[in-house]
């Protein structure tokens, strides 16, 4: 049996896999945040006027506002005067085909493993690419065509279906919603844009690979999904992002609208660099996600699992509008070496009957910080509203931590809500019970974390599934507590 | 700043400690200093994390509360009024925190020291543990009562002293004006010593409203035993803050039983404990039964600090009209407290229309070999239950008391005081058969 304590060595030892970076010219803005550099942005990408008003209407909310001091980490010092906030691939001419795609950026995909091509389209992903903010591929896109389902990269949004965009845009997250939100309003550089039409399924999982590049590039997409009346959506959202010694910011924004009857399933599996073990360098994740239950008896499903990011702090949230509508969050953390997560969500029961179902597991090992901070909030009107919240925390080791600070706000007798959270460490007897049995520690961990997150990775699309147990796998396995 | 006495707290606090009656009491530097602090911190808003759904200040204003109280008589029998039928217990009044001896039955004999908090400020166990306990620097309002306080009730319990009867401590409040009392105390049991303290409120409701801010510091040294039942019945015109810190050391026992019953219109209970030692056990239950516009907010904290601990918290609810409940609990379980086993629960009725809950219960664990939990629940009764009632010949309203004591019933099942057990049922029942 190997040591538990150089299993752990070895593992908080271990270098980031996906650690390269791809040399690419780019046209950046200079460094700065300014009004300026905000019609720079608008112009570029050859916006209309009231999308530019929106910037500045988000700008000057970002100044009037301050960083908040409620989490339960150690803000970093945020240089957001030494963030470029523009930055796209040269190549902006319309491409046919994906030889037309410059060869190193097919390389870097190639490494990331994204099905773009042609033959990888037989696992039925359709994939809108973004690279550094600007989309440059996307397939199966006539297919979704025929069906009625937009499925593109926002800037296109904004030239081809203005009144959606105008419509929808800012309608789930405001830009005065928090500071991030507003920098994100201000300066939002591309992302995704998905509609799905009255009574379509959309036949295939939609899914964007984010990928943060170009040195001392903050990245702030602005993704909007909307599923209208009956419709169904399943969207795949997966990172990971070359090793950097500098902090990067990542302020992206996910809006989810969903109408009468339909149904928007969110997963992310989130892998980017988490910094090396003493901490240094590392994204910091501080996205915005919010969906809207609008119409009656629609569903809105959040999925995550994080196992990236120096600091991942994030509340992907759902209000439950629609009466009878249905808000789902499922979660696992991951936090080794000097990794902070403050994830959680938050739950707004307004219609009647509508139901929510909230699992969130962590798991914490080296010096990690793991919270789950979440809000179930019942409003008056929320007639038999329906909660239940489980969130579990595994601790690897005595150095990390691991928290839970709830909030429970009920306004209406009829509502139930349950709440329960439990912390504990892999057992002796646990691992005791499986070495008897000829299994290693190592796969013996292995197999219990496995067991430990498996509802939630239930909830993943298979090939996400799949792709998160590696994750996993490589993260943890062999940590003996 | 616009709380009347809020001005008279910016003023020196030599000048203002020479209104009160510890003008020359030996705590100047510690009053100066906690003065300082309450001032630095100031009080809470709706934006403190702490006091984020309890809004004081809309209490503070209600009145132009006096800080310095004249005396005013009490007799026999509003002290009478909070007696628990049938116990056999010794008696501590206290009016607006001071000790009434004549109104008293004091325990008596060695080991056992017992009396005004004024008369002991130089005592070994004071000049000890005054204002240890590493909670009290964060609560702005104990720092409040810290600067200005003016008596209490002083207890300490010799090495293997037991208490051989409970002692019920009488608070009495009564003012002509409307007042702003801060009673203080410090119970101090030594190694192995035991007791049984059950705190009430008399308020008579003729007079004039009060506001008490008390703190009650608790120190239950190795081996020691503490039950401390705080019943809180109130009255109309009473608002309370209530502060108990307790210090526990190894192998101790602590058990805090808390009941707020109708009908304070404010009452926030702080409960914090502070772990000094290993192999202790702490037992920390309350239940709130609160009607009409009634805020009850309970904080507490439990702080393990130490290895081979075990905690166990529970607190029950039933809100009624439009009462309105806010709990948090917080178990801290720190690196070095390995083996620690902590539990906590918070079950609530929401049977008023207007009622609401806000519930916190959090976890903050820095230690790998523990086995920490907590649940929280906010609901109605199961229609199930009430069918079976029902069916039965049971009326809507009787049905309904028969569940709030089933519901009660795991906490009143655990008070060891079997007279105050049957009168706490009793009057648990008469509000709900109201």
């Amino acid at each position: 049996m190997i040591n538990s304590n150089e299993i752990i060595d070895d593992i908080a030892n271990k270098e980031y896999e996906f650690g390269f970076s791809t040399d690419i010219e780019m046209e950046i803005a200079p460094p700065g945040l300014n009004e300026d550099i905000i019609r720079f942005i608008s112009a570029k990408k050859n916006e209309p006027e009231w999308l530019l008003e929106w910037r500045l209407k988000g700008f000057a909310a970002f100044k009037k506002m301050e960083f908040p001091k409620w989490q339960h980490f150690k803000m970093p010092e945020l240089n957001l005067q030494a963030v470029s906030y523009y930055a796209a691939p040269r190549k902006k001419k319309q491409l046919n085909s994906l030889d037309e795609v410059d060869p190193e950026l097919l390389a870097t995909f190639e490494k990331l493993g994204i099905p773009l091509n042609e033959q990888k389209a037989l696992a039925g992903v359709a994939v809108d690419a973004v690279f550094d903010s600007v989309s440059v591929a996307t397939t199966f896109k006539t297919k979704l065509k025929e069906m009625g389902v937009i499925f593109c990269s926002f800037g296109e949004a904004v030239q081809e279906y203005p009144d959606l965009v105008k419509k929808y845009l800012g309608s789930v997250v405001p830009h005065t919603d928090n500071i991030f939100a507003a920098l994100n309003s201000a300066v939002f550089s591309d992302g995704s844009f998905v509609y799905i039409p009255k009574g379509v399924r959309c036949p295939m999982e939609l899914s964007t690979y984010f990928r943060i590049n170009a040195q001392n590039t903050g990245q702030f997409e602005r993704t909007l999904i909307i599923a209208d009346d009956n419709s169904y959506v399943s969207y795949l959202e997966g990172c990971t992002a070359p090793m950097r010694d500098e902090n990067q910011l990542h302020a992206a924004v996910v809006e989810l609208v969903a109408l009468e009857q339909a149904e928007i399933k969110y997963s992310t599996v989130q892998n980017w660099y988490p910094g090396d073990k003493d901490g240094k360098g590392g994204i910091y994740n501080f996205v915005t996600k919010r969906g809207i239950c609008k119409g009656a008896g629609s569903k809105i499903s959040w999925t995550q699992v994080e196992t990236g990011s120096a600091i991942t702090w994030k509340y992907p949230s759902v209000i439950l509008q629609g009466d009878y509508s249905e808000g789902e969050f499922y979660s696992v953390a991951v936090v080794r070496n000097r990794q902070i997560a403050d994830t959680g969500t938050k739950i707004h029961h307004i219609g009647k009957g509508t139901k929510s179902r909230i699992i969130s597991k962590g798991i914490s090992a080296g010096h990690g910080d793991n919270s789950y901070r979440g809000l179930v909030a019942v409003g008056p009107r929320a007639e038999n509203a329906r909660n239940f919240t489980q969130c579990d925390s595994l601790l690897i080791g005595n150095q990390c931590g691991s928290h839970t600070f709830p909030y429970i706000e009920s306004r209406n007798k009829t509502a139930m809500i349950e709440h329960e959270a439990t912390t504990s460490k892999i057992g002796e007897d646990q691992i005791f019970y499986l070495n008897q049995r000829g299994i290693d520690t190592e796969k013996a961990v292995a197999l219990i974390v496995n067991g430990y997150v498996k509802e939630v990775l239930n909830q993943l699309p298979m090939e996400f599934a799949v792709e998160a147990q590696k994750l996993l796998s490589i993260t943890l396995e062999g940590s003996v507590g | 700043m616009t709380l009347p006495f809020y001005q008279a707290l910016t003023a020196d606090v030599t000048a203002l400690s020479a209104q009160l009656p510890l003008a020359a009491d030996n705590l100047q530097d510690i009053r100066r200093s906690a003065l300082e602090r309450f001032k630095a911190i100031g009080l809470p808003t709706l934006k403190t994390e702490e006091w984020r759904f309890t809004n004081i200040q809309r209490y503070l204003k209600e009145f132009p509360y006096e800080l310095q109280q004249t005396p005013v008589a009490v007799s026999a029998d509003t002290v009478a009024a909070a007696a628990i039928p049938g116990l056999d217990c010794y008696r501590a009044v206290l009016v607006n925190g001071h000790l009434q001896t004549e109104l008293s039955e004091l325990p008596a004999g060695k080991g056992i020291i017992i009396g005004a908090l004024s008369a002991h400020t130089t005592a070994p166990g004071f000049t000890t543990w005054f204002n240890e306990q590493p909670h009290l620097a964060e609560a702005v309002l104990a720092q409040l009562n810290t600067a200005l306080f003016a008596d209490g009730l002083y207890i300490e319990l010799a090495a293997n002293t037991v208490l051989d009867k409970p002692l019920h401590l009488v608070n009495v409040y009564t003012s002509n004006s409307p007042a702003f009392v801060q009673p203080r105390h410090l119970w101090i049991l030594n190694r192995s010593a035991a007791a049984t303290i059950i705190e009430s409120t008399v308020h008579p409701d003729s007079q004039a409203v009060t506001f008490a801010n008390s703190v009650l510091e608790t120190v239950v040294m190795d081996n020691a035993e503490l039950w401390h039942y705080n019943v809180q019945l109130g009255a109309a015109n009473f608002r309370e803050v209530h502060t108990t810190a307790t210090h526990q050391h190894k192998d101790s026992r602590y058990h805090h039983f808390n009941f707020t019953l109708p009908s304070t219109p404010f009452t926030r209970n702080n409960l914090s404990v502070a772990l000094k030692g290993s192999h202790t056990e702490t037992n920390l239950k309350g239940f709130y039964l609160a009607n009409q516009h009634q805020h009850v907010d309970n904080h507490t904290f439990m702080d393990h600090i130490m290895p081979d601990c075990y905690s166990n918290e529970l607190y029950k609810g039933v809100l009624l009209d439009n009462a309105n409940a806010v709990f948090t609990g917080k178990i801290l379980v720190h690196q070095e407290a390995q083996k620690t086993n902590a539990f906590q629960q918070n079950n609530n009725l929401l049977l008023g229309d207007k009622a609401d809950i806000n519930s916190q219960p959090q976890l903050e664990i820095y230690a790998d070999d523990v086995k920490c939990s907590h649940g929280f629940t906010a609901g109605q009764f199961s229609e199930e239950s009430m069918f079976y009632l029902r069916s039965r010949g049971i009326g809507e309203d009787a049905a309904k008391a028969l569940m709030v004591n089933a519901f009660s019933h795991d906490i009143t099942s655990e008070v060891n005081v079997p007279e105050l057990q049957q009168q706490l049922q009793a009057q648990i029942a008469g509000i709900m058969n109201n």
